[in-house]
C-alpha cells in the first residue's frame, strides 16, 4: 500500500533520516519504534507531506506522492495524528468531527450562500455520519462539549472520530497511547483492532509502550539514529538481544 | 430626528465594515490592518465612475466586486503565506501604499482636496437622497448582508475556516486547502468592506485620504476586538459601542476638541482592558492570543 524509497532527510546538517526504505501492507498494523531521534516522526512528517525528503520517493498505492501538498495526501486517504494532541479547541465534539468531512462541495461560499437549503440538507446528512463515528469512538455522551474541556485521552478519541469522517484509508497514528490511563489505553487498543477489522484500515504507529506494540501490531520497524536496524514480526524483533539491549536496557 | 437617522446610517455602514473585518480575524485568524485600504477603494472606486464616467451607482456595484477581488487576492496571495505579526505588517504595508495613492495621485483622485459632490444613488430616475430614503436603501443593504454573514457563519464554509483559526496544520491534515480558504474569506472581506466605501460616499457626498487611513483600520479592528469575534453578535455589539461613545461624550457636554482626544482615550483603554480581562470580548467566541 505504502513504499519509502531511500528516503534521506536532513536539517541543517543533521541527518534525520538515512537512506530508509520502508514496506508497508494494507490491512495490517505496523509499528515504528526506537529511541528519541530516531526519525519516527520525521517519517511520519514525509509520508503526510508536512516536509519533502532531500532524496527518495514515496509510493502510495502506486501514485508518487512525493511532491503533493499534505492536503492531496490527505484526499488520496492518508490521514494522522499528532504526538501533541491537537484538536480544534473552541469547536464542540460534534463540529470537530464534521468538518473532517472531505465533501469539497461547502468549500465554496457561494454554494453556502445561494443553496442554503441544499446545504443545510447536505450538511445534516453529514451530521448523522459524523454522530455515527462519535457513537463509534465513545464519545456521545461529550457531542456538544468543546474539545478543550475534553480530557487528554477524550482528545485522543476525538482524533479518531475525525480520521473516520475524513474517510482516511491509511492512519498514521503518533504514540495513540501516550500520557493516558491503563483503562483508556485498552479502549484505543481496542477501537486500533477495530478500524483495522471492522474498517479495514491501514494503520503505522508510532509507539513507547512495547505492551503496547506485542498487543496490537502484525510488523515492527526499529529505527536508530535515522536508519532502519530491524524489521519483522513484534516477537522476533524485540527478542534479538541487540535491540534488547540498545532500547530497552535489558 | 435627523441626526439619529444619520447615527443610524452610520452604524450601519461600521457593521458591514465590522462583519467582514470578523470573517478575517474570526474566523480565519488574519489580522489584517488594510480593511480601510478596502473602504477606500469601494469609496473611490464608485466616485470615480460616477463623476468622471457617469455611471449609475448600481452599475458601479459589479466593478467594485471585481477590484475589490483583484486587489484582495493581490494582497492575500503573498502575505497568507506569512504568519502572525508577518502577515500584519504585510497588510499594514499595503494600507499605507492605498493611502498614498489616494493622497498623492492628485490627478485622478484630487489627493488631500477629496472629492466632493459625489451624487446619491439613483433607481431609474429616482434619487436615493434624503436621511430617510437612504437610511431604508442601507437598511436593506445591511439586512442582505447580515443574512449572507449568517449564512456563512452557520455553515460548513464557516467552520471550515474555523478549523484554520484553532489549527492550520490539523485542518491541512484533515485536506481542507487553507490557503484558498483564507483567499476566499479575504476576497469576501474585502469585496464587503469595498461595498460600505461606497455607501459612504454617496451618502456624505465627499471624501478624502484621511478617511480610509491606517488609524480607521485600527478603529474598524478596535470595534471587531471589543465586540468580540467568531461570531455575529460580537461585531454588531462591538460596532455600537464604538459609534455610540464619540455621541453620548457629545450629549455630555464636552466641546469637540475635547471629546474627540477624551474619545481616542476611551478607546485605548477599553481595548487595553478587554485584551487584559476578557480576550474573547464583550459577546465574541474566539479568544485572541
Amino acid at each position: 500500500m505504502l513504499e519509502l524509497n531511500e528516503i534521506t532527510k536532513s536539517f541543517g546538517g543533521i541527518k534525520a533520516v538515512t537512506n530508509v526504505s520502508m514496506y508497508f501492507t494494507e490491512g495490517k498494523i505496523t509499528a515504528l519504534i526506537g529511541p528519541n531521534g530516531a526519525g519516527k516522526t520525521t517519517i511520519f512528517n514525509l509520508i503526510s507531506g508536512f516536509i519533502s525528503p532531500d532524496n527518495g520517493n514515496i509510493q502510495y498505492k502506486n501514485i508518487d506522492i512525493t511532491h503533493l501538498s499534505p492536503w492531496d495526501r490527505a484526499k488520496l486517504g492518508i490521514g494522522r495524528t499528532f504526538q501533541d494532541n491537537r484538536a480544534f479547541s473552541n469547536l464542540t465534539v460534534l463540529e470537530n468531527v464534521v468538518l473532517a468531512t472531505k465533501n469539497s462541495w461547502f468549500e465554496n461560499p457561494l454554494n453556502n450562500i445561494i443553496n442554503y437549503k441544499k446545504s443545510k440538507l447536505e450538511e445534516e446528512k453529514i451530521r448523522e455520519i459524523a454522530k455515527k463515528h462519535i457513537e463509534f469512538v465513545g464519545l456521545s455522551e461529550k457531542i456538544d462539549t468543546k474539545a478543550e474541556n475534553l480530557s487528554y485521552g477524550q482528545q485522543k478519541l476525538l482524533a479518531f472520530a475525525r480520521l473516520m469522517m475524513n474517510d482516511a484509508e491509511l492512519l498514521l497514528l503518533d504514540e495513540p497511547t501516550a500520557g493516558i490511563n491503563p483503562y483508556m489505553i485498552n479502549e484505543i487498543l481496542l477501537l486500533i483492532k477495530k478500524l483495522v477489522k471492522e474498517h479495514k484500515k491501514t494503520v503505522i504507529l508510532i509507539e513507547h509502550n512495547l505492551k503496547v506494540v506485542l498487543n496490537i501490531a502484525d510488523f515492527l520497524y526499529f529505527l536508530e539514529e535515522g536508519e532502519v536496524k530491524t524489521f519483522g514480526t513484534p516477537s522476533n524483533v524485540l527478542s534479538d538481544p541487540l535491540i534488547k539491549e540498545s532500547y530497552t536496557g535489558l | 430626528m435627523n441626526y439619529l437617522i444619520h447615527i443610524i446610517i452610520i452604524i450601519q455602514i461600521y457593521i458591514l465594515l465590522t462583519l467582514s473585518f470578523n470573517l478575517l480575524l474570526g474566523y480565519s485568524n488574519l489580522f489584517s490592518l488594510a480593511h480601510a485600504a478596502f473602504y477606500g477603494l469601494g469609496a473611490y472606486t464608485a466616485s470615480l465612475l460616477m463623476l468622471n464616467l457617469n455611471f449609475n451607482y448600481f452599475f458601479t456595484i459589479p466593478i467594485i466586486i471585481i477590484a475589490a477581488s483583484l486587489f484582495s487576492i493581490i494582497v492575500a496571495s503573498p502575505s497568507i503565506k506569512l504568519k502572525g505579526d508577518y502577515f500584519m505588517l504585510s497588510t499594514m504595508a499595503f494600507q499605507i501604499l492605498i493611502f498614498n495613492i489616494f493622497n498623492n495621485w492628485i490627478e485622478l483622485t484630487r489627493g488631500p482636496y477629496g472629492i466632493s459632490g459625489i451624487p446619491s444613488p439613483s433607481i431609474l430616475g429616482y434619487q436615493l437622497s434624503g436621511p430617510y430614503i437612504y437610511c431604508l436603501f442601507i437598511s436593506i443593504v445591511t439586512l442582505i448582508s447580515i443574512t449572507i454573514f449568517y449564512r456563512l457563519h452557520k455553515s460548513l464554509f464557516g467552520l471550515f475556516l474555523k478549523s484554520i483559526r484553532d489549527d492550520e496544520m490539523l485542518s491541512i491534515s484533515l485536506a481542507k486547502p487553507t490557503y484558498k480558504l483564507k483567499i476566499i474569506s479575504f476576497v469576501i472581506a474585502g469585496i464587503f468592506a469595498s461595498i460600505a466605501g461606497s455607501l459612504y460616499a454617496t451618502y456624505i457626498s465627499y471624501i478624502d485620504p484621511t478617511i480610509f487611513s491606517l488609524e480607521e483600520s485600527v478603529f474598524i479592528m478596535t470595534a471587531v476586538v471589543v465586540g468580540g469575534s467568531g461570531n455575529l453578535k460580537g461585531p454588531l455589539i462591538g460596532t455600537l459601542f464604538i459609534i455610540t461613545i464619540p455621541e453620548i461624550l457629545r450629549f455630555i457636554g464636552f466641546p469637540d476638541s475635547i471629546a474627540a482626544n477624551l474619545r481616542q482615550i476611551i478607546y485605548a483603554i477599553t481595548l487595553i482592558l478587554v485584551m487584559r480581562y476578557r480576550p474573547q470580548g464583550l459577546v465574541g467566541e474566539y479568544k485572541l492570543e
